[in-house]
């Protein structure tokens, strides 16, 4: 086997956007995987390790084992060329043909042999040719070039003189094998054995770092200034967000989002911590933490009871000494500039409060939520209808119910929500609040758009909850109606998450409610502005919604079989989904369920071309294992729930068996083949309360 | 600093790296990058570098002369390099230090900002330079003006004069800024950013908010229009109809900030603007560089899968 050798490549850029990093990185790390090994030039199926920061893209193999061979290994190849007897003469002399045969593949004639390849009906002229491996680094520096312009670059730009497209002008590539540069060229700009550290470095020191081997680029860029990983740097920043919290006795308001945002746009990981004037606590949380996350990348901090405190954690991109001039400068710049984004925000906040929030309701007849669908405030009318339907059935107030659909989309004209469109739901909520508005109403204004994604939960209140699936039942009904329905990757208005949120709602409240009756109400509601035909919009939509409850099943960790087996049986009461799916679950851990799936499929074979009467005589039966099951039947038959039902069904798993064993159904005698037809069939109707077992696997 | 300091120090700084200093151009507009020198200095294989002031105004920032942050009119810095140097970012950063800005003492980012004009059929990608938490600048590698590809690629920064100088100084309030310093036979008088702008400030809010008459801006825009189109199309004249594009833009911004523009109007009046505007970029390089305009002309002819993106 052939000596491995270290990898690196590192192309150095400017300011690469913090979101395609890993994106970019990954799918090189693919492309030279698969290249790697079509070539043969690794061993284990191990895989490139990606590196990143704001202006790197970088990728090693130095682990033991993790190397390039040096070359290729050499490869023999058989070339098959004419027919024998073109090849030689009659006296055994090589011909023209022959002779040209043996030249093409640059052998003497007294290498060439003569077989009969598979496929020809004669022999023919055969050389064995070797094909000498070539260096890998040759092959690298081929090869690079063409995996580096074949990334796909979302938003690729052109730079200078030049037509090459990349995510950011390329200023300088690094290529190492062992301690060998691969030379190769992108864009113009060779390949060598050195690169560029931080900014601060290089004002220090201009000349260009020389990295000897690739085990030595992580260590000689962190002495430059930059952690050249992400993990690295994001564990670093959260670790100081949590002690500079500490030390002013808060907690941080912890974005996972926010803090991976950090990690990918700085090289070097360093939080400071800043004051804001207290009187801006006057804002509510959500502006200020919205305020500072999203004009700032900052995070907040807050004490235990969850008030926040007038300070923020920003990230810097350099390191900083406790006390340095450099500390105070970067910390009261980014005071500064805090300060002009919360006096904004009070701005807003007071500017949208001059007049009640129901005054803005006329504006949402010029913003359009969708062409055929019309204006938001034809959409409220709608959210209105559905809400005032609905609420009865879960034993609501239809008055507030109203009310809330009512004012629910007003803040969409307001200054706050124009500014952060996230906020939505929110400053209606607050605002409400604040001209004493019904708590049941300002709360469900709050927290309407909830659950925001797969992260967030569903709303605290009930009348949270009903407005939540009013709006949402309006969308995803109303987009059905008008054609626009999710295919494959296209989605834009984010149906499924609408659906999936009216599943999580109806799942997590349990409400007595069928998901299709809520359904019904909707699209009676948006008919008027239909453009397909009902029955059309509606099968579609049973269809969605039945993906998006066997997806719900999904997440709350229910397996395969016990989602397979139950939806057919029912899928929009998901208060009984929810029973049904509990109790199979449970009883599935059960000794005895294997043998008693195993006898429903049994059951549903043999009634497979079957279509037995339920009503039979049992006095027609004869043996004891039958009329043991039939007695089983009429206890199962008697009960009420899932959890009695479950234990009469475990209960006949072993009459089951014996059943089975002892009696043969199909028999001669016409009247008890009938009668332990039907038994079967009562049997099966039963189990299906519960799940249909044949699809169980 | 002083706001005349910083413009001086930021044109002698790019004038001694091989830019001409250009002056703004006399019609309003809401960016530095509307000047005729960055529209057509952008377009074209001629190599360009030029730098000058532009006052921006934005009428829906006026904020009356009240607001400590928001202006209708700013003063923006603007710099074309084209084609854009290698060392781009790093002549931005000693332009800094030119400004007296130590970077061995602050935080220095380049944050993805990419930038659009819609009215001006022109994008570009690069980012927001960010001083300490707070932008200081926009930095664009031009990729379209016009509806034309730029080849070239143009670099445009853009600095925020008033921002840079509040900041440098730590000013809560951009009407603290001062200006300058007017000497006489009878003393030193520093002159504030207060007094040469916010009456300024409060009428032309007060112009654009409540006094602007919307019917005549609406017959405005058409006027501008027409006449646009006339001197482009009858006569070739890209300068003057370019010129008429940029009131037309001026116009549709007084409408929009008093809300008279409806969503659903807004995309197809922008593209009034846009296609004036490309007109005439497209007249200006058949005059200046026929053969470039050739060639764009065929290359936008056949489908290039790398412009869609496919990329």
């Amino acid at each position: 086997m052939s000596e491995t050798r270290t990898f690196l490549l590192e192309l150095h850029c400017e300011e690469i956007p913090a979101r395609f990093l890993k994106p970019l990185t990954e799918e090189f790390a693919r492309a030279f995987d698969e290249w790697s090994f079509a070539h043969k030039l690794r061993n284990e199926a191990s895989v490139v390790f990606s590196l990143f920061s704001p202006r790197k893209l970088a990728w090693r193999l130095i682990l033991p084992g993790e190397g390039l061979f040096t070359s290729q290994s050499d490869q023999s190849e058989t070339q098959v060329g004419p027919p024998q007897k073109m090849c030689v003469d009659a006296d055994g002399q090589p011909t023209q043909t022959g002779l040209k045969f043996a030249e093409k593949w640059g052998v003497d004639f007294s290498s060439v042999r003569f077989e009969q390849p598979a496929g020809k009906k004669e022999p023919c002229a055969v050389v064995t040719i070797t094909k000498k491996g070539r260096p890998t680094i040759e092959l690298l520096a081929e090869a690079l070039p063409k995996l580096i312009e074949s990334l796909h670059v979302p938003k690729a730009m052109r730079w200078g003189n030049s037509d090459f497209e990349f995510v950011r002008p390329i200023r300088n590539v690094l290529c190492l094998f062992g301690n060998e540069v691969v030379d190769l060229t992108v864009d113009g700009v060779s390949s060598s054995n050195t690169t560029w550290g931080h900014r601060l470095h290089h004002m220090q020191h201009p000349e260009p770092i020389p990295i000897g081997c690739p085990e030595d680029y992580e260590a000689a860029l962190a002495k430059a200034g930059v952690v050249v990983s992400f993990e690295q740097r994001r564990q670093c920043m959260e670790a100081q967000l949590h002690d500079l919290a500490k030390a002013v006795e808060g907690r941080v308001v912890m974005d996972a989002e926010l803090l991976d945002t950090l990690a990918e746009i700085v090289e070097f990981p360093m939080i400071v911590r800043g004051e804001f004037p207290k009187n801006f606590l006057e804002l509510p949380k959500e502006v200020l933490v919205t305020s500072l996350k999203e004009h700032q990348k900052s995070f907040c901090v807050e004490d235990e009871a969850g008030q926040l405190l007038a300070y923020f954690l920003s990230a810097a991109n350099r390191p900083i000494d406790p006390g340095s001039a450099a500390e105070k400068l970067v910390v009261a710049g980014n005071e500064w500039v805090l300060k002009a984004r919360l006096y904004d925000a009070r701005f807003f906040f007071a500017e949208d409060r001059k007049a009640k929030l129901e005054t803005r309701l006329d504006k949402l007849k010029n913003l359009t939520f969708q062409r055929d669908l019309g204006s938001y405030l034809e959409k409220t009318d709608r959210i209105m209808q559905i809400a005032e339907q609905s609420a009865p059935k879960v034993g609501l107030d239809a008055g507030h119910a109203k009310e809330a659909a009512r004012l629910c989309k007003a803040d969409l004209r307001s200054l706050m929500v124009g500014e952060f469109p996230e906020l939505q739901g929110i400053m209606g909520g607050e605002y409400l609040r604040r001209e004493s508005a019904p708590k049941v109403v300002w709360q469900a204004v709050k927290e309407h758009y909830r659950p925001v994604g797969a992260e967030d939960g569903i709303p605290f209140t009930q009348e949270g909850c009903l407005l939540s699936l009013a709006d949402k039942l309006d969308t995803v009904m109303g987009c059905f109606a008008v054609g626009i329905i999710p295919s494959g990757s296209k989605d834009p208005l984010a149906l499924r998450r609408a659906g999936q949120g009216v599943v999580r709602i109806l799942w997590e409240q349990g409400w007595a409610l069928d998901l299709m009756e809520l359904v019904r109400i909707a699209l009676g509601v948006v008919g008027p502005k239909a453009t397909k035909p009902e029955f059309e919009t509606l099968t579609a939509l049973e269809s969605f919604f039945k993906d998006r409850v066997s997806y719900q099943l999904e997440q709350v960790g229910y397996a395969g079989p016990v989602r397979r087996s139950s939806l057919p049986v029912g899928w929009s009461d998901l208060v009984g989904l929810k029973a049904r799916c509990e109790a199979l679950a449970a009883f599935s851990e059960d000794p005895r369920f294997e043998s008693l799936a195993q006898s429903a499929k049994r059951i549903g074979n043999i009634l497979k071309d079957e279509s037995p009467e339920p009503a039979f005589d049992p006095s027609v039966l004869q043996q004891a294992e039958e009329i043991a099951l039939a007695t089983r039947l009429t206890s199962l038959e008697a009960a009420s729930d899932h959890a009695s039902r479950l234990a009469a069904l475990a209960d006949l798993a072993q009459p089951l068996e014996a059943f089975f064993t002892a009696v043969l159904v199909k028999c001669e005698d016409s009247a008890l083949r009938t009668a332990r037809l039907s038994l079967l069939h009562r049997l099966r109707l039963s189990f299906l309360h519960i799940a249909d077992f044949s699809l169980w696997q | 600093m002083h706001i005349q300091e910083l413009i001086l120090r930021l044109q002698r700084f790019w004038a001694d790296r091989g830019c001409l200093i250009g002056q703004p151009y006399d019609i309003e507009k809401g960016a530095g990058t509307m000047n005729p020198l960055t529209f057509f200095g952008a377009l074209g294989k001629k190599p360009w570098n030029v730098a000058y002031v532009e006052p921006s105004r934005r009428p829906a920032d006026g904020r009356y002369g009240e607001n400590p942050f928001r202006v209708y009119k700013h003063l923006q810095f603007q710099v074309i390099l084209k084609p854009s140097p290698a060392k781009v970012q790093d002549l931005y950063i000693e332009s800094l230090s030119a400004l007296g800005i130590d970077l061995a003492k602050h935080d220095l980012r380049f944050e993805e900002d990419n930038w659009e004009s819609p009215t001006l059929g022109a994008w570009g990608v690069g980012w927001q330079v960010v001083l300490d938490g707070m932008e200081i600048s926009q930095f664009t590698y031009f990729q379209q003006v016009g509806g034309l590809d730029c080849r070239p690629v143009s670099a445009e920064l853009t600095y925020g004069i008033e921002r840079i100088c509040m900041f440098l100084g730590g000013y809560d309030n951009i009407f603290d800024l001062t200006w300058g310093e007017v000497r006489t036979d009878d003393g030193i008088f520093p002159v504030t950013y207060r007094q040469v702008r916010q009456r300024e400030e409060f009428e032309l809010s007060a112009y654009s908010f409540e006094h602007a008459d919307l019917n005549l801006h609406r017959t405005l825009f058409e006027a501008f229009e027409k006449e646009g189109w006339h001197l482009l199309k009858d006569l070739g004249h890209f300068r003057s109809a370019y010129e008429q594009a940029l009131k037309m833009s001026h116009t549709f911004n007084v409408l929009d900030s008093r809300g008279a523009v409806s969503t659903t109007e807004r995309p197809g009046v922008i593209k009034r603007v846009r296609d004036l505007a490309s007109g005439c970029a497209r007249a200006y390089l058949e005059h200046e560089e026929p053969e470039t305009a050739n060639a764009a002309k065929n290359a936008n002819e056949k489908p290039s899968t790398k412009a869609e993106g496919a990329k």
